[in-house]
């Protein structure tokens, strides 16, 4: 399963963008010379927050730099606002028994987020859960109907949490969802700690990021402890581009937050600094003000075969 | 009158040792950097002589190739979030074996220390070798058995 996402992000090309142009049978037979050229290029969905955790909303390409597997990248062959003009959501709920004393503040943020019409259109927004030993989808393009809201308001929080393998199973999803223009966000409500599930946090982490999809994470766990699972929580949020929220932020910041993103988001891109397969780390950097914080995802995988 | 003009030379050197390390700046350019271990940087007592634990701290600390015209200087930051400004050039100049870099769009610096020294020439050299093992790894000897067995 792992292998299949690992080649089809690589031919979907996310970040790696591999051209080859191939001169005719025709030109061949005529006897005219063939030429070919192989040009690699890197792809980077990112946005900029300031002090005071705003996004940005200009940017010039001189106000950071792509550090490309160590790399320093200065030279960028364009940078434009993205394309995507819409949100494809994913409300990822933890319903386990480490989260019940907040479980209903929880749900009801969820049914704050499906219900705010105007941000998100009802085909795109989902409500999938976890909890026991495995991953469930409440609702699917529909959520706002009264039978789904009805089923999102009987949920109840039991047994052990599968976090990694349900966000294996949200990243699936995801993808097999997605619409062209749409950003693929997954806001997570939970406390970080998985405490049952077949995969590891590498493989839930490798899945997210073969999806494309950013998460928001909604931290549900004891708010004066911070845990490992808080942690967790603020890492896979950060090496997806998306961000990191505590409970008490509430269901209208985080979407006012998601929705912030989106409109702020710049793609820049660059030809492949080294041809080293495997995963190469990124990381975005101020040139100048070192008070602007870049979130893109962390990295991306090349493979010399692709080319 | 030999005291009067040792005194005299005693103030300007005094003088020109404090007028020095101001405003005279070297400039350079960071080609990479990566997220290393602060070990450099916090070898302090526990460190050396507390428990296994004491060293090992999760946190690491910036490592910056910083390139002028005839040295390579690999420098480290004190924390997890002391940033260099990755602008094209950069000013920085030395201060008590400590390399201080000029951020902020000039209004303070940032001291690294430096862990590495490198001839420009030198380094030059390592990374073109570097680059063609990426580019051109070395070929494995090929099975010619089949070959063989298939022409006679």
């Amino acid at each position: 399963m792992l292998s299949h996402w690992h080649i089809r992000s690589a031919l979907l090309a996310l970040f790696v963008l591999t051209y080859a142009s191939v001169a005719d049978d025709t030109n061949r037979s005529s006897g005219l010379p063939t030429y070919r050229s192989t040009v690699s290029e890197v792809r980077v969905t990112f946005f900029a927050t300031d002090e005071n955790n705003h996004a940005l909303a200009t940017l010039t390409k001189s106000d950071f730099a792509v550090v490309d597997n160590e790399l320093v990248v200065r030279n960028f062959r364009s940078f434009t606002h993205s394309d995507e003009t819409s949100l494809d959501v994913v409300a990822l709920v933890d319903l386990s028994e480490s989260v019940a004393p907040r479980f209903r503040v929880a749900m009801s943020d969820v049914l704050q987020l499906v219900a705010r019409e105007q941000s998100i259109p009802d085909d795109n927004i989902a409500v999938l859960s976890f909890g026991g030993i495995s991953s469930a989808i409440l609702c699917s393009s529909g959520c706002r109907a009264s039978d789904s809201v009805s089923k999102l308001l009987a949920v109840k929080s039991s047994g052990t949490t599968p976090l990694f393998d349900a966000l294996i199973f949200g990243a699936d999803f995801i993808s097999h969802h997605r619409r062209a223009g749409a950003r693929p966000v997954i806001i997570l409500f939970s406390d970080g700690n998985d405490t049952i599930s077949l995969h590891s946090a590498g493989n839930a982490l490798e899945a997210v990021l073969d999806g494309g999809a950013l998460i928001y994470s909604v931290d549900i766990g004891t708010p004066r402890n911070p845990s490992s699972g808080s942690m967790f929580l603020r890492r896979v949020s950060e090496a997806t581009g998306g961000r990191y929220f505590s409970l008490r932020d509430g269901a209208a910041t985080v979407l006012n937050a998601v929705l912030e993103d989106l409109r702020a988001s710049y793609v820049v891109t660059y030809a492949l600094p080294s041809h080293q397969d495997g995963f190469h780390s990124l990381r975005l950097l101020p040139t100048h003000n070192l008070n602007l914080t870049f979130h893109s995802r962390n990295g991306y995988f090349y493979e010399r075969s692709v080319r | 009158m030999k005291f009067t003009l040792l005194l005299a030379l005693a103030l300007s050197s005094v003088s020109v040792a404090l007028a020095t390390p101001i405003g005279i700046y070297q400039h350079g350019t960071v080609v990479r950097m990566r997220m290393g271990d602060c070990a450099l940087m916090h070898r302090g007592f526990m460190t050396t002589f507390g428990p296994p634990q004491a060293a090992a701290t999760e946190e690491s600390c910036p490592e910056y190739t910083l390139v002028t015209d005839k040295v390579v200087f690999l420098i480290v930051g004190k924390s997890s979030n002391q940033l260099v400004p990755l602008a094209e050039v950069i000013d920085f100049r030395f201060q008590n074996k400590e390399l201080a870099v000029r951020v902020d769009d000039a209004r303070k610096e940032s001291k690294f220390a430096i862990k590495e020294m490198t001839l420009r020439s030198e380094w030059e050299l390592i990374q073109k070798h570097i680059e063609n093992e990426l580019n051109d790894p070395p070929h494995r000897p090929e099975d010619t058995s089949l070959t063989l067995r298939s022409r006679e």
